[in-house]
């Protein structure tokens, strides 16, 4: 059975505007989303910022009614059996916020132990083993206020499974971590996931989907562009090849002109230092730098390579990579 | 159903508990002390020399008693609020309302220490008036005088729970607040007697939790019995328990619309 179904997920938002003339705008954070996760799976939800990630949460763990579809959880239904799927699911959302800052971890942990009905013996067990998993042993007693980012963001995890929850979903869990942080953070995930549960993970960062995820949900702009392993995403991008030219200022009208040329599938620019690496997705390999040098004349040329496509460059390519 | 029953209880006080802890723990004793203990001497001071300077007739005892009484209402109203409104603040709106919690424990709980506090208060302001203003209790009955103060703090913390669910929906609360606390001031009796005030102000002052509490208690410490008060009592009481169902069906109503809204987590 599939732990989690989602059926054509949508939801839109009305934000008002203006204080004499009230102007209601509707905005469409999830358009049209469906997927299927298995359980016992580590599935990613892989988009830029705005792309519908947290809203698709937040109606997944009963904190937001969808606007149309509809969505299960272990054969639940979040609107109608949301109370049912309550006890059975955990959640965290990126950042630090959602805590009692002025209470010590173990008190933000016995607190909503309580608010999941955990009873007193199973909590005193549960608890310190969790601080294990989540490497906060020997902190619980400190106030939330003197942790790190990363000691908050562990501790979120660790409250999300007081209760043993079978699903979880970590929105954007690495968000705002240093690297040291953040993978000690994706390594409890994937000590998670041999756990048995099913994690649905949230990401805007490509290597963090490929390292932790056995399939992936590319969403934009409130739709899902693709879905497949981390494998078969990447056969997409294979029939190109990636040239990379670095350079040091270029004009939006020369990648626009770039960008219509006939064997240019995407452009996306990536800005290192005061310099520009601007990354040509071509079929035409090596044999299309000619013509790009010359579109690129009077304009000053660093280095120039030619590199098999990677994950990230499939990414790039389903989402349009111009921004980065 | 039973077991149900006793961990609807524990997450009862547990969120009293935390809830609480939350807010105080912060306080050094020091300034735990100043804001509990030395705060309502000074105003205790104010209210009865002015008090006794603009009436000339109202005994000392008079504001002493209204002005211990106040203390539990603020407790109650700025307590409650700031516990209950806090979890905006505090980003954890979503994590309360996702889980499969019992709303009523949760949302009453927030309640109870804030209860206790503000009994405190009262003592405290008592306490003050007997060393400093010689107020005279040998005539009191003591459990009728606690019954009153318990269910004059628990009256004026449903008007907390109620300013409390507000602050959740609207975001200027404590101009909100500051304003019924004024109220409260005016119209409950506690620094003007009731019946010194124009005949509409006086509809507003039956309205209003603490008014009676405040009756009572002076007529407890002037000797009478809790037979005298009990019609009273059982009024203020009973305005206690419509604000706290009123505070908890607008907490149910703000999860309904902040779901529908998506403003869950807007702060
Ligand atoms: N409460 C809200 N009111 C109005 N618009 C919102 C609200 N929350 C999100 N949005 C908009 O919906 C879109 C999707 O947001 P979100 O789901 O947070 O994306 P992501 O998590 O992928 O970054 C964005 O354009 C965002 O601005
Ligand atoms: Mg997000």
């Amino acid at each position: 059975m599939d732990a989690i179904t989602v059926n054509h997920l949508r939801r839109l938002y009305k934000s008002t505007d203006g204080i004499i003339k009230r102007t209601t705008k509707e905005v469409v954070a999830v358009e049209d989303v469906s997927f299927e996760i298995r359980q016992g799976e580590l599935f990613g939800l892989l988009g830029p910022n705005g792309a519908g990630k947290t809203t698709s949460v937040k109606m997944l763990t009963t904190l937001l009614i969808p606007s149309g579809g509809s969505a299960t959880i272990l054969g639940l239904d979040v609107v109608k059996d949301a109370n049912k799927v309550r006890p059975r699911i955990g959640f965290i959302f990126g950042g630090e916020r959602g805590l009692y800052w002025r209470l010590s971890g173990l008190d933000n942990l016995r607190y909503f132990a309580s608010l999941y009905y955990v009873d007193e013996a199973t909590s005193k067990k549960r608890i310190p083993e969790l601080l294990e998993i989540v490497g906060l042993k020997g902190r619980e007693r400190e106030k939330v206020e003197g942790y790190s980012r990363g000691m908050r963001q562990r501790l979120h995890i660790a409250r999300a499974l007081l209760h043993d929850p079978e699903v979880l979903f970590l929105d954007e869990p690495t968000m705002g971590l240093d690297p040291v942080g953040a993978r000690e953070l994706r390594t409890t995930v994937k000590n998670l996931q041999s756990a048995n549960k099913t994690i649905l993970l949230t990401t805007h960062y490509m290597f963090e989907a490929d390292a932790l995820c056995q399939r992936i949900a590319v969403i934009n702009k409130g739709k899902i562009v693709a879905l497949d392993t981390p494998e078969k995403l990447k056969e997409n991008v294979q029939d190109l090849s990636v040239v990379e030219v670095e350079l040091y200022g270029i004009p939006q009208e020369v990648i626009e002109r770039i960008k219509a040329l006939d064997f240019v599938v995407e452009v996306s620019i990536e800005n290192r230092d005061q310099r520009q690496v601007m990354q040509v997705h071509t079929p035409k390999g090596p044999e299309a730098i000619p013509v790009l040098v010359e579109h690129l004349n009077g304009l000053r040329i660093g280095r120039i390579i030619t590199r098999e496509p990677t994950l990230e460059d499939a990414y790039v390519r389903l989402v349009g990579g111009a921004e980065q | 159903m039973l077991n149900r029953l006793t961990t609807n209880t524990r997450i009862f006080f547990e969120g009293a508990y935390y809830s609480y802890k939350a807010l105080f723990r912060w306080l050094r004793p020091a300034t735990y002390l100043a804001s509990e203990v030395f705060a309502p001497l000074t105003m205790m001071i104010f209210f009865v020399y002015i008090g006794a300077y603009a009436s000339g007739s109202n005994s000392a005892s008079f504001y002493v008693i209204g002005n211990s009484l106040i203390f539990a209402a603020s407790s109650g109203i700025f307590g409650v609020t700031m516990s209950v409104g806090g979890e905006r603040w505090s980003g954890t709106l979503p994590y309360l309302f996702g889980s499969p919690a019992n709303r009523w424990a949760m949302f009453v709980g927030r309640a109870v220490m804030h209860v206790l506090n503000g009994m405190l208060g009262v003592f405290i302001g008592l306490g003050w008036g007997i060393l400093l203003f010689k107020l005279d209790l040998s005539h009191t009955d003591p459990l009728a005088l606690l019954l009153t103060i318990l269910i004059t703090t628990f009256s004026t913390s449903g008007l907390g729970l109620l300013m409390g669910c507000l602050s959740l929906i609207t975001r200027n609360v404590m101009l909100v607040n500051n304003t019924v606390y004024f109220l409260l001031l005016v119209f409950s009796g506690a620094n003007i007697p009731v019946g010194d005030l124009p005949r509409w102000m006086q509809v507003i002052s039956q309205g209003l939790p603490l008014t009676r509490g405040v009756a009572c208690a002076r007529t407890i410490i002037d000797g009478g019995s809790l037979a005298d008060v009990l019609p009273l009592l059982q009024v203020e009481f009973l305005i206690g328990v419509i604000l706290t169902i009123l505070g908890y069906f607008l907490f149910k109503i703000f999860e309904i619309e902040a779901k529908r809204m998506g403003t869950l987590d807007i702060f």
